[in-house]
């Protein structure tokens, strides 16, 4: 039995629960707790599960633990996971609006164009307050969506390759200019922007992890949002327009909503590759489900890859820490490979 | 026809000699044309002018044409072979491959001048490989698109593994993350002799075939009624690729894009016959690529930035309009 379903006044009302899916979502909750926990253990200052949660509480076994787990490891292990989240639910969206099962953030341009606002900013006017980040990155990664639309969408033959393909030119391109703003800039600017660029996760602070709360905030109602013209969109357009969706409108708000969650994942902790292709793709085999489930397994699967990638590279080569970009890119391009593989034919 | 095809070489070579000159004539130090000749023509050790460019600039500019030349060659000799309009050795991963291989190999401590043209060559070879294996398996088969679909994966896992390697030992390598970038700033001694060697063994390869590349890029039945062993010669394009690329990659870095670019250009010059484009994709990359390190040296002057940065600002988006014309 997959999913319980309740018929109130012989099927005039029914309602229906995807058990599997729910529990699939409370255990990757589960899981996300649990590697958190590990991540306030584990580092250069080791502690047991039971002082990390005491420190948690407020009650510390010592001043050091209590800095160690509030000023450095929570803030890091809160924006891994929230970022993780966003980038998952910014690939969710745009694999069901593209039809395309190999669409992510990353890989079509879009974050490298919200990373070449930001590292522009950063290089060119230092001192702008970090809160502006996510919106400049909403407008480069918008601008780059735009463009793509209009490069590829023109032919309808072998559309899913050409958006992709067309995204990874654009996206060579941006990398360029971006690269080429960096040896512009300031060396120690550049090196600041450099660490972000490599999507390291590093070096948040409590701010960082404030404006990552608040975009949450103001996108978790547009996700609920999501689902429903996410539901007609994957039929098709045809059948959407038939099922009475507004699907140039929604198609484009729906676009916009998963720029918005890639643009402030990425003005946070840079241009993380692969976590919004893995994410849905594996939340879709944890458990069948309607998008807006769906939807919701994709975000706390990313938080959990992002979790993970960022406690694996600063862990692994410990005391070298690997940028949480470059375990994802090492998970996810083979995964990429492999989606290619096991692809139905265009 | 041909021969008025033919005739494009009597521009291409004066202009490659210009475009020569007029790196060498850029720089920090901006120096006259006329004592660039002078320099070439009549050397005189007790000027300073003299010494900056016999020692610094003859070098890098040698080192770009050449570098330049077999990534173009090798593009053509890709494109022709497969019928690929989108091959090219850094869309496919050869170069990700070779520059990986010898990132793994200074971090063995396998940084010989005559190991890093050798490393390259069987990253180059491995990649390609795989690229193929993954890009035939796919459902459809090994089309354009699903080759450098295929090529962008391998690329970022190889490119992620190398960026890891390189953290990992910081200190020892600076030089080969400036290198990594496509550069041509910077002498890495003896190692040029070997890559020279690499790459005149490719080009010897690719003119010989070239004959017979014209009659593969009209289709494999085409080919085998004009009597060409096919296998064969798809097995000696691919040693001539994988030398031309290795030794660019032992030369400038991963430099992406000049071997897409390149020979596009100059079939819109010469044609289609490759005995005239493996000659011609020669001097065009020469030339593209110095022209590519004259705009690195200028365009942000006195900041230079990587001549990698050049190549792939043109190179992209020529990428793009060409996924969207021609596919």
């Amino acid at each position: 039995m997959t999913e319980k379903v309740w018929q109130r006044l012989d099927g005039a009302l029914t309602f229906s629960l995807p058990l599997c899916a729910l529990g699939m979502l409370i255990a990757l909750s589960a899981l996300l707790f649990g590697v958190t926990l590990i991540a306030l253990m584990s580092g250069s200052f080791p502690m047991s599960a039971g002082d990390a949660l005491r420190s948690m509480a407020g009650h510390p076994p010592s001043d050091m633990a209590a800095t160690v787990v509030w000023e450095f490891r929570l803030p890091r292990a809160l924006a891994a996971a929230m970022a993780g989240a966003l980038l998952a639910g910014s690939g969710a969206v745009l694999q069901t609006v593209t039809r395309n099962a190999l669409a992510d953030p990353s890989l079509v341009g879009v974050s490298q164009g919200a990373g070449l606002a930001v590292v522009t900013l950063l290089v060119l006017y230092p001192g702008t307050p970090t809160a502006l980040r996510p919106v400049l990155a909403f407008f480069g990664a918008l601008a780059v969506a735009a463009l793509i639309q209009t490069i590829a969408a023109r032919r309808s033959n072998g559309a899913t390759m050409r958006f992709i393909l067309t995204g990874i030119g654009v996206a060579a391109f941006l990398g360029a200019v971006t690269q080429a703003m960096l040896t512009y800039g300031d060396l120690n600017r550049a090196m600041s922007a450099l660490a972000w660029l490599a999507g390291s996760i590093h070096a948040v602070n409590w701010g960082d992890v404030q404006i990552l709360a608040i975009t949450f905030v103001l996108i978790v109602p547009a996700l609920i949002w999501a689902a429903r013209p996410l539901e007609a969109l994957r039929m098709g357009s045809e059948i959407a327009t038939g099922l009475g969706a507004a699907v140039t409108r929604d198609r484009a708000l729906l676009i916009t909503l998963s720029v918005a969650l890639a643009a402030s994942a990425v003005a946070i902790v840079g241009p993380l590759g692969f976590v919004g292709l893995i994410a849905p793709h594996l939340a879709r085999r944890l458990a069948r489900s309607g998008p807006g489930v769906h939807l919701a397994l994709s975000l706390v699967t990313g938080a959990v890859l992002v979790s993970a990638a960022d406690l694996i590279g600063r862990t692994v080569f410990a005391p070298v820490q690997l940028p949480a970009g470059l375990v994802t890119a090492v998970i996810g391009a083979p995964v990429f490979a492999w989606l290619l593989l096991t692809r139905r034919g265009s | 026809m041909t021969g008025m095809r033919a005739g494009v070489f009597l521009f291409a070579i004066p202009g490659l000699a210009f475009v020569f000159a007029w790196h060498i004539a850029v720089g920090a130090k901006v120096i006259p044309l006329r004592t660039v000749v002078e320099a070439l023509v009549a050397y005189d050790e007790t000027l300073f002018d003299h010494v900056v460019i016999r020692d610094l600039r003859v070098p890098r500019a040698l080192i770009g044409a050449a570098a330049g030349a077999g990534l173009a060659v090798a593009g053509a000799l890709m494109q022709g072979v497969t019928r690929n309009p989108l091959a090219d050795p850094g869309l496919l991963g050869l170069l990700a491959g070779a520059s990986f291989l010898v990132v793994l190999g200074s971090f063995a401590g396998l940084s010989a001048p005559s190991a890093i043209p050798a490393l390259a060559a069987v990253g180059a070879l491995g990649a390609a490989a795989l690229v193929w294996g993954i890009a035939s398996a796919v459902p459809g088969g090994a089309t354009p698109m699903t080759l450098v679909l295929a090529g962008a994966a391998v690329t970022a896992f190889l490119a992620a593994l190398t960026a890891i390697m390189l953290l990992l030992d910081e200190t020892s390598f600076d030089s080969l993350r400036v290198w990594l970038t496509g550069t041509l700033a910077g002498t890495r001694g003896a190692t040029e002799i070997w890559a020279v060697a690499w790459l005149a063994l490719g080009l010897t390869v690719a003119l010989s075939a070239s004959r017979q590349v014209t009659a593969l890029a009209m289709g494999d039945d085409a080919a085998t009624g004009l009597g060409v062993n096919v296998q064969k010669l798809r097995l000696a394009i691919l040693l001539s690729v994988v030398a031309l690329t290795a030794s660019a990659v032992a030369l400038v870095g991963p430099m992406g894009f000049v071997g897409l670019v390149v020979p596009h250009i100059v079939r819109l010059t010469v044609g289609h016959d490759y005995r005239l484009i493996v000659p011609g994709a020669a001097l065009g990359g020469a030339i593209f690529m110095l022209l590519a390190d004259i705009a690195a040296r200028m365009l942000l002057a006195p900041v230079e930035i990587s001549t990698g940065l050049i190549t792939a600002l043109v190179g992209a988006p020529f990428f793009v309009w060409l996924v969207r014309a021609r596919l």
